[in-house]
């Protein structure tokens, strides 16, 4: 009891003291510094509400993968996705019956995150699906047979200024990205940050699965804003109103005319 | 319903923009998003859930009779930092709807903040567009 009274005050401490839902921009210390002096920058602090800035890749690490195993391409050809190249009405993206957005895909979702750094862990709060992910920072190894999740078991560690996130044991159900690239339960993932500047931080991310890929994929770097003032709303995905939304609108639309 | 449904109704301006991409979680391959069709009518509903907000109003086709139109949007959060709340459309409110219409005729649409342009206007001119107002 006493161990949770003093975690839960650390952590509420820390939380009290991030500049979390804060402008990101960090100012001189003097009013009279120039923009073209060095500002003062913590480049372990990635704190705060961010957002992917558009890019290559959209949403998804990219078309540009390496190629398929015969396991992958079977994969490959079953999904139906909404975006990219064999974009096409309807389809059979998980997300459109609210199945968990997954990982890497949900770094590329078009909404705010929120980082969260309090001891021992580092938290992405993402408003799609309102959904907080956990990067371990204490230290700890990955587990050597870890249960597959749907996000997966993530540990973290600084090199130099850069966060390293390593991460396996995910299941197979999700995608990529938007356009239907998908992976296995082999998947390992490692992601780079390093703020390259006050308001930018630059991903890295490397995915490793021989199941599915020939090779690693290096997706394009993206780059990720900060977004002053924006609180992370309630975006939950809710099954049973996709459902009536399905059959009010997303069914009609995709419907075949015969053409 | 057939393909020429949306000829056939109140349509008083197609344009065609040059569209950055859609910004849907699942993509918009259903709709015609280098289009942009205006219609106008008498909201039914205002639907405002997860992941989709939607808004339904009846449109007269040219023989005068009310085809209820169902128009996508973003989700609930999107909308709230565009500037809109669950009562900004309300039964009842005389709109006219800038959208992207269904490719394949049916009185469906997407209206959002992947497509600028798209916009719901009301009969006092005032108009709620998608963008977000926040500062980026």
């Amino acid at each position: 009891m006493q161990t949770l009274l003093f975690g839960s005050i650390a952590v509420m401490t820390a939380l009290a003291f991030s500049p979390s839902a804060m402008p990101q921009t960090v100012q001189p210390k003097s009013t009279s510094q120039s923009s073209t002096v060095p500002l003062r920058l913590d480049p372990h602090d990635l704190s705060g509400v961010w957002q992917l800035a558009p890019g290559g890749g959209g949403q998804g690490p990219g078309d540009n993968f390496p190629p398929l195993t015969p396991w992958g391409q079977a994969r490959y050809d079953a999904n139906k996705p909404g975006y990219g190249p064999k974009a096409a009405p309807g389809g059979n993206d998980p997300i459109l019956k609210c199945d968990p957005i997954g990982f890497p895909r949900i770094l590329f979702q078009i909404w705010p995150f929120e980082i969260i750094q309090i001891p021992g862990r580092v938290l992405m709060f993402f408003e799609g699906q309102h959904t907080i992910r956990e990067i371990w920072m204490d230290g700890r190894k990955l587990p050597a047979d870890p249960e597959p999740t749907w996000y997966g078991y993530s540990v973290g560690k600084w090199d130099g200024d850069t966060l390293v996130v390593e991460t396996i044991g995910f299941n197979d159900k999700t995608w990529l990205g938007a356009q239907g690239q998908p992976h296995s339960d082999q998947m390992r993932t490692v992601e780079r940050y390093r703020r390259v500047d006050p308001t930018t931080i630059q991903l890295n991310l490397t995915i490793v699965d021989p199941k599915t890929y020939t090779k690693a994929w290096e997706a394009e770097p993206r780059l990720i804003k900060p977004r002053p003032g924006v609180e992370i709303l309630e975006s939950f995905c809710v099954a049973s109103e996709e459902e009536e939304f399905a059959r009010r609108i997303r069914q009609p639309a995709a419907q075949q005319t015969g053409k | 319903m057939k393909n020429g449904t949306i000829k056939s109704l109140a349509i008083v301006l197609s344009l065609i923009f040059l569209c950055t991409p859609a910004t849907a979680h699942h993509g918009n391959s259903a709709y015609d998003e280098q289009a942009r069709v205006s219609i106008k009518g008498v909201v039914t509903e205002f639907v405002w859930t997860n992941p989709h907000c939607q808004i339904y109003l009846d449109v007269k086709d040219k023989n005068g009779k009310a085809v209820n139109w169902g128009v996508e949007t973003n989700s609930p959060a999107i909308l709230t930092r565009a500037g809109w709340t669950s009562r900004s459309v309300k039964p009842g409110d005389e709109v006219t709807i800038i959208m992207c219409p269904a490719k394949n005729g049916a009185p469906v649409a997407y209206a959002g903040s992947g497509d600028p342009g798209t916009k719901v206007i009301f009969s006092s001119g005032r108009e709620l567009d998608f963008q977000d107002k926040t500062t980026k």
